[in-house]
């Protein structure tokens, strides 16, 4: 199978991903449309019994998820380096889709909303013990209280290394400084663990 | 931005279930799982005679269609509206047939170049 006719003389497309993840209603669609076409991606959800007569399966015997959107943005560089940005859901009952998503993710995004700040624990604590570069945009909704970066640090008992920054989503430039942070950080963090053991898992 | 509008979520879509379009099958026949930014392209080979064009359904033209320029995967499952497990299993059905083949298969997880990171960053700042 090496008919390789039809991809002669083209560098190779290299597509590499960052995950923006946080919990409901935090922003992460607006997000990315701020510095991308926003496309839907059609994914599945594992089917939990509550959708046992809701969802046909007659003919279907192998499956056990039902259709989910996430959203998905492509921002595209020179010598066709493209960027994907995967909006995840934060709710626990996506957790199964995080392993695939996470995979060679270059770093994700937690945005956070300083009301709802324990809507972003499970981001968080699954970006830390995967040992995936992350940092903490805050989304300044309008009306809602300013904290320090320092105190938002503290709650959500962050490592100082990590980047705390305040951001509006619906702003290309603030959404554009939140992931030159974020590839600041992933190179910071490339220097510092010189000696990486792989983590476990697949 | 002001082109966002067209970029809403569809409507519920077509009434076919998303595996009919497999014939009801969940796994890949070659059983590997693409990544969603595996890099896929359609080969000389997806026209000619040895390809079986008879076993192939519209989808699965679309997606040949899709992968005449080397593409992802989401963006295969995006642009044909499909779910990304449907489109993994018509991907295998294309790639052992030698309609399409995979050039890069996933990234891997080795800790991304500096130079990768550079070029990454003053493309961010570009924009």
């Amino acid at each position: 199978m090496d008919s390789a006719r039809s991809s002669a003389g083209r560098p190779g497309l290299t597509p590499h991903k960052l995950l923006i993840a946080g919990g409901f209603a935090v922003g992460k669609t607006t997000m990315v449309a701020a510095i991308s076409e926003v496309r839907p991606l059609l994914t599945e959800e594992k089917l939990t019994t509550a959708s046992v007569g809701h969802d046909d399966l007659q003919g279907v015997p192998g499956k056990t998820t039902t259709t989910v959107a996430l959203d998905y943005g492509r921002i595209t560089f020179a010598n066709e380096l493209v960027l994907y940005l995967f909006g995840v859901p934060g709710q626990e009952r996506f957790w199964f889709m995080w392993d695939e998503l996470a995979y060679g993710a270059l770093g994700a995004v937690v945005l956070a909303d300083v009301r709802r700040l324990d809507d972003s624990f499970p981001s968080v604590n699954y970006f830390e013990t995967r040992g995936l570069p992350f940092v903490i945009a805050l989304n300044c909704f309008d009306g809602a209280p300013r904290y320090e970066p320092d105190e938002v640090r503290d709650a959500l008992d962050l490592d100082s290394a990590v980047p705390v920054v305040l951001c509006d989503a619906r702003e290309r430039g603030s959404v554009k400084q939140v992931l030159i942070t974020l590839i600041e950080h992933v190179s910071a963090q490339r220097a510092r663990a010189a000696v990486v053991t792989a983590p476990a898992g697949r | 931005m002001a082109s966002q509008e067209g970029w809403k979520r569809r409507e519920p879509g077509p009434v076919v279930r998303p595996y009919a379009v497999t014939g009801g099958r969940t796994e890949p026949a070659d059983g590997e799982v693409l990544d969603l930014i595996a890099v896929v392209v359609t080969t000389s080979r997806s026209a000619g005679a040895g390809s079986e064009p008879a076993r192939r359904t519209p989808e699965h033209r679309k997606i040949i269609n899709l992968a005449h320029q080397p593409t992802t995967v989401a963006d295969i499952a995006s642009g044909t509206g499909l779910p990304v497990g449907v489109v993994r299993v018509l991907l295998a059905d294309l790639i052992m047939l030698g309609a399409v083949k995979v050039v890069r298969q996933r990234p891997t997880r080795e800790m991304p170049s500096d130079d990768l990171l550079r070029e990454i960053l003053n493309g961010l700042r570009a924009l």
